[in-house]
């Protein structure tokens, strides 16, 4: 006696949900360049110590004035006098264009740029993912919140998230800055360290939390009014179930959208608080921080200045492009419809 | 022959023509550019570089300091006074007669009343020295206790001879330079008790403020009033209105000065924009020594620096020539070990702490740097650098740290805003181990380096106001220096030979680490002809020829 | 609609009585910046500065001097700085409010034109090569920091090319008042519009590309569609109107803050003294009473363009009518 009913026997069983997601996404070229070349870029940073070590010769860490470099067969000084008649001023040895000591050229503390940039790309990553991670986790709770039960509620995260958007972020990062200067601060449960990086990582996904929560809570009012959530509030359901069924899956696919673009937004917010000495400490080094010691090498040296702002615009543009594609993968309308 | 005779007439003419005239460099606006206005446009208040620059030409003291280039330029010379008066009673008593006919830019006219009225404003005002320098006359210091009620009877007016008297409380080799500043302004008779704040005051000089507006600049223009009396006390200037303009950066300042957009820009020219300066615009770039030099107090009271081998650790190894280069180069800058900078009087170069220890210093001493930290024992210790965000200080600090982690001391450096970095290295309560700070003369005196930085009465604990940055308090050296000071109203020479050996004495002890002593830099545009500098004053706005 | 109004006028009061409480706090709470030694001066005895204190009144406990502050600020509106001493900072915050509402006016104009324009092409387009080239372009403009773009563009305009035909006609750095000379004015303001707009056309653009693609698959498009309206006509007239919601919301945010004086890293380089300038000089300076007059000003803007976001979610879409 055959188990097999005829039902079974009519089609083989739909893929689940995220191989079908899977599936389109491996098949959008375009993301998968950008997963490539973000793969490459996480790469190349983790190998910065081995590039440090036996590329450049040097310690990116360290600094070095009086150093010398053979360049060409000849014996270069790493800083050294500019050539005019008055002997003014110093030039930090500029690129080799090859893979060697110094081929992106020095900063003006007479560090390797190139390996200083690899070093620069994990805290400027860490930094980045993390606090948008920050930002959106709060974005989507606030948003929803407020948007889910109005009233009260609404009005007092409202109030909170205006304060917050107004709030002079750089009076914020000076005072710290000067608070945290030798000791850090004690709470009790846990150390905040001048060079902790929690703190930078925690300042800048605060402050975005505003730009996210306030389309999310108007995506979660008029979500509110659409015939399902309707349905599901006239036939009782709790509202965790709703939030939990109906409202987050939306959300998320609206936080999909947002997310590249907030990394982007940390990075270059990183860059303008490491002007504040919020952060990454010296000698260590982040994309920011190697984008403001290159602003004062722009006439003479504006690869220093050039290099990491490149590296942002690449790193946004294969995070979006990728983004782009998990969204149209990931399409939530298709999983309602089907 | 009716020719020759026109020709004669036309000559004749021409030669008239030019004798009405006079030299035709009078004229023209110069234009000055900075960042942003810097406080109160008070005389007696403000003290800073930025606005004793400009006060320079409005205002004039009894005396002051002469205004041209060269050595000249650091002697004194008798201003509103006729002459410059020797003091009698062993030093205690000066006798200023005033110049008659001389008004302010308000018409009225300059008076023994307004020398006394100014002497006792300064108390009333606060003025920052009221209690340093100015204490010494007879009175100054009931003054300082209750400025409402000043009457300063130190300072005695006769007008029947147009005369003041001044009694000093012991004698003062440096009442002169204090009185040649711009914070011996004389200013008139009716100028209210408080801070004048953006209010401009009439003054005797050769131009005068004709608008000030705090965040978008200062017009001056001619004072209508004056004359010139002395070419080399106060000159009747060339420029016929001189407009300072706030709101530019740096970096926009030097495009804007190459492009012939301003005459001269009162900040630092970037380190990056140097090289482009030197090379495109040699003619327009000028440099001058000045007593000024960049060092790093350690706190002589607080681990690791009260321990003395740890000092001299970091100062053998510290390699000033790397700071040099990141200060911009040997042409504006040279390393120092010592105190005083080469112009001062009293200067005797020595450095101890290199290599090769003599008169100049030539490299680091890392044997000898290590062998000291051995001995010190704080291998391992914490220390946090204290620097400026703006450059070169950031840089300075970053280095600084690489060279105490070499060291063996465990090191980070905290760049904090440039406003607040002065006063916070101050505070004893701050608990700053070791920063980096700069210093430069109100005059060139040693001690205002010596005395002012290192003596027992300028370190006060808790307080942001204690320039005795290290906490160095010696009393035997207070002695010697108060020896000095006596003797250098009538003995200069024997002074100088004190401060000198005050001065190596304080090296010795290493109580801070000097980097090295500055050039300054200034970047003209073609337009300007006859750049001067003082050694007091720097830039003369005044003797620019811009027509 | 009055209940609407006065509540959201309590809310502002709530906001900038807790901001302003908050900047006070932590300015006083930063070490070495209390005024009173870089009031008196370099080196000044303890009596100088003991007098200081006592003039502005900065030995009084914190509540009194906050009231005083308040007071000095909306009454009798003669509050003045520490730094430029004497100069008031109300009617300085209101001359530096024409600049940088010229910046932001200016760039916004552009922002929105290029966006909507930008935007709607790659919705329409979409898919194609160019939906690709049009996002990357946004891309690219996202990922600039602003001052650097900003400092490249001086280094061409100002300085390189500056004698080129290209840029010849770039005037020195620093605001020219309309009514002094309105072309002048356009032509400083130029340079530092572009670089303002290059970030927000790129943000916008992705923001309205998405939208309308999400709108497109509404089942109303597919009735205006079933109508027989032409695909253009579906996009502009019916997608365009639901997608700019998200556009004004973030058009709010973003117009209010920079208004406010969010631009600061724009007006610095480019030397427009604006409010953001006067911002950035306070905080460098640690001068509380402008940088508490900058602030408020600031979140009054942010309040207020809040609330008028709202009135316009509702005119917008008309389902946030419902609810309202």
């Amino acid at each position: 006696m055959s188990d097999m009913t005829a039902n079974e026997t009519l089609a083989p069983p739909a893929p689940g949900y995220w191989a079908t997601a899977g599936r389109k996404l491996v098949r959008d070229r375009a993301a998968m360049i950008s997963l490539a070349v973000l793969v490459v870029i996480a790469l190349l940073c983790a190998a910065a110590p081995w590039y440090a070590r036996h590329v450049s010769h040097t310690n990116p860490f360290q600094s070095n004035l009086s150093g010398t470099v053979v360049r060409h067969g000849r014996t270069m000084e790493v800083l050294g006098a500019a050539d005019n008649p008055l002997h003014l001023g110093i030039e930090p040895i500029g690129p080799s264009w090859r893979l060697g000591p110094y081929m992106l050229g020095a900063d003006q503390q007479g560090r390797d740029v190139a390996a200083r940039m690899l070093y620069g790309g994990r805290n400027s990553l860490l930094i980045s993912f993390a606090s948008a991670a920050v930002c959106l986790v709060l974005a989507a709770l606030t948003g929803i919140l407020a948007g889910f039960f109005g009233g009260w509620v609404d009005r007092g995260i409202s109030f909170l998230l205006d304060a917050l958007w107004a709030f002079p972020v750089f009076l914020l990062a000076i005072s710290l800055s000067v608070v945290l200067i030798a000791h850090g601060i004690d709470f009790g449960l846990f150390r905040l360290d001048a060079s902790s990086l929690s703190l930078p990582i925690t300042i800048i996904g605060v402050i975005y939390v505003p730009y996210v929560a306030r389309p999310v809570r108007g995506l979660v009012i008029g979500l509110r009014q659409s015939e399902y959530v309707m349905a599901a509030i006239g036939i009782g359901a709790p509202a965790w179930r709703i939030l939990w069924y109906d409202i987050l899956p939306n959300v998320i696919s609206a936080l999909v959208v947002f997310a590249p673009l907030i990394v982007a937004l940390d990075l270059l917010t990183e860059a303008a608080l490491s002007f504040l000495s919020i952060g990454v400490q010296p000698p260590a080094a982040s994309w920011g921080t190697i984008i403001h010691d290159g602003e004062s090498l722009i006439y003479t040296r504006p690869v220093v200045a050039i290099a990491p702002g490149l590296a942002i615009v690449i790193t946004v543009l294969a995070l979006n492009i990728l983004g782009d594609g998990l969204r149209d993968a990931l399409d939530p309308r298709a999983k309602l419809r089907n | 022959m009716r020719w020759i005779a026109a020709l004669l007439v036309a000559v004749a003419l021409c030669g008239t023509a030019q004798a009405a005239t006079g030299d035709d460099r009078y004229g023209g606006t110069l234009r000055l550019i900075t960042t942003a206005g810097s406080g109160s446009f008070d005389p007696q208040i403000n003290y800073t570089e930025r606005y004793w620059e400009i006060f320079q030409a409005m205002y004039d003291g009894l005396v002051t300091f002469a205004k041209t280039g060269g050595k000249q330029s650091l002697t004194i010379v008798p201003d509103l006074a006729t002459e410059v008066p020797k003091p009698t009673d062993g030093g205690l008593t000066y006798v200023f007669h005033l110049r008659r006919g001389i008004k302010f830019s308000n018409g009225q006219d300059l008076t023994v009343q307004a020398v006394v009225h100014s002497f006792r404003r300064l108390f009333k005002v606060n003025n920052p020295n009221a209690g340093t320098w100015y204490d010494v006359i007879v009175g100054g210091r009931t003054c300082n206790a209750h400025p409402e009620h000043c009457t300063l009877p130190g300072v005695v007016a006769d007008a029947a001879s147009n005369t003041i008297t001044i009694h000093l409380r012991h004698p003062d080799s440096e009442f002169l330079d204090q009185l040649a500043v711009p914070f011996g302004a004389i200013l008139p008779a009716d100028t209210p008790d408080h801070d004048m704040g953006t209010t401009p005051v009439p003054g005797t000089g050769a131009y005068m403020v004709k608008s000030f507006n705090p965040s978008g600049g200062i017009v001056m223009v001619r004072n209508p009033y004056f004359h010139q009396w002395s070419r080399l006390a106060q000159p009747r200037g060339y420029p016929d209105q001189i407009d300072y303009s706030f709101g530019l950066s740096p970096e926009a300042q030097v495009t804007a000065v190459e492009n012939d957009q301003y005459d001269w820009m009162f900040e630092d020219v970037p380190a990056d924009r140097l090289n482009e300066i030197a090379t495109k615009f040699t003619r327009q770039v000028h440099i001058h020594p000045v007593n000024w030099f960049y060092y790093a107090p350690m706190n002589v009271n607080i681990p690791p620096f009260n321990n003395k081998d740890a000092r001299l650790a970091v100062e053998y190894a510290v390699n000033r020539e790397s700071m040099v280069k990141l200060f911009g180069g040997n042409a504006l800058a040279k390393p120092d070990c010592q105190i005083l900078p080469p112009e001062m009087p009293g200067y005797q170069a020595y450095c101890p702490y290199t290599k090769d220890p003599g008169a100049k210093w030539s490299a680091p001493d890392w044997t000898l740097a290590h062998e000291y930290m051995k001995k010190s024992g704080m291998i391992g210790q914490h220390v946090t650098v204290i620097t400026e965000v703006q450059a070169p200080f950031r840089q300075i600090g970053i280095y600084l740290q690489d060279v105490l982690n070499r060291l063996g001391f465990v090191a980070n450096v905290k760049p904090i805003s440039s406003n607040i970095e002065f006063n916070y290295i101050q505070n004893t309560n701050n608990k700053v181990q070791i920063s980096i700070t700069d210093w430069d003369q109100d005059y060139p005196a040693a001690s205002d380096f010596l005395d002012v930085l290192f003596s027992c009465h300028s370190f006060r604990k808790g307080s942001d106001n204690s320039i005795n940055i290290s906490g160095f308090c010696d009393p035997a050296i207070d002695d010697e220096m108060a020896k000095a000071e006596t003797l250098s109203l009538l003995h200069p020479k024997a002074a100088n030979a004190i401060w000198a050996h005050v001065d190596h004495q304080i090296t010795r002890r290493a109580v801070v680490v000097s980097l090295f002593s500055v050039a300054k830099l200034d970047f003209t545009s073609s337009s300007l002809k006859n750049f001067t500098f003082s050694g007091e004053y720097m830039f003369l706005p005044q003797l620019a020829v811009v027509k | 609609m009055l209940g609407t109004i006065f509540r959201r006028l309590v809310h502002m009061v709530a906001v900038l009585f807790g901001i302003s409480v908050l900047v006070f706090l932590i300015f006083f709470a930063t070490p070495g910046a209390n005024p009173a030694a870089r009031i008196a001066g370099k080196n000044a005895s303890p009596q100088t500065i003991a007098r200081v204190e006592q003039q502005f009144g900065l030995n009084r406990p914190l509540p009194v001097q906050y009231g005083l502050m308040m007071k000095k600020i909306f009454i009798t509106r003669n509050l003045t700085s520490y730094v430029n001493l004497g100069e008031k900072v109300v009617p300085q915050v209101f001359r530096a409010a024409p600049v940088t509402l010229s910046l932001v006016g200016g760039a916004a104009v552009i922002w929105i034109l290029f966006a909507v324009v930008i935007g709607a092409a790659a919705a329409a387009f979409r898919n194609t090569w160019i939906d690709r080239l049009l996002m990357v372009l946004s891309l690219i403009g996202i990922s600039m920091p602003v001052f650097w773009v900003g400092t490249m563009a001086n280094l061409f305009t100002q300085g390189i090319w500056h004698h080129t035909l290209l840029f010849s006609w770039v005037p020195p750095l620093g605001y020219i008042d309309f009514s002094k000379s309105p072309f002048g004015w356009f032509k400083a303001l130029i340079i530092p519009w572009i670089t303002l707009a290059i970030l927000y056309i790129g943000l916008y653009a992705r923001v309205l590309r998405a939208a309308l693609i999400e709108t497109m698959q509404e089942d109303f498009i597919r009735t205006a569609r079933a109508k027989g309206l032409t695909e253009r006509q579906v996009l502009l007239r019916h997608a365009l109107r639901c997608s700019l919601v998200s556009v004004v919301t973030l058009f709010g945010l973003d117009f209010g803050v920079l208004v406010g004086g969010g631009a600061l890293l724009t007006e610095v380089v480019f030397g427009l003294q604006g409010v953001g300038y006067l911002t950035y000089q306070a905080l460098e300076t640690l001068d509380l009473p402008m940088i508490m007059a900058t602030v408020i000003y600031a979140s009054v803007f942010v309040v207020v363009s809040n609330a008028v976001v709202d009135i316009l979610y509702a005119a917008f879409d008309p389902r946030m009518r419902l609810r309202r």
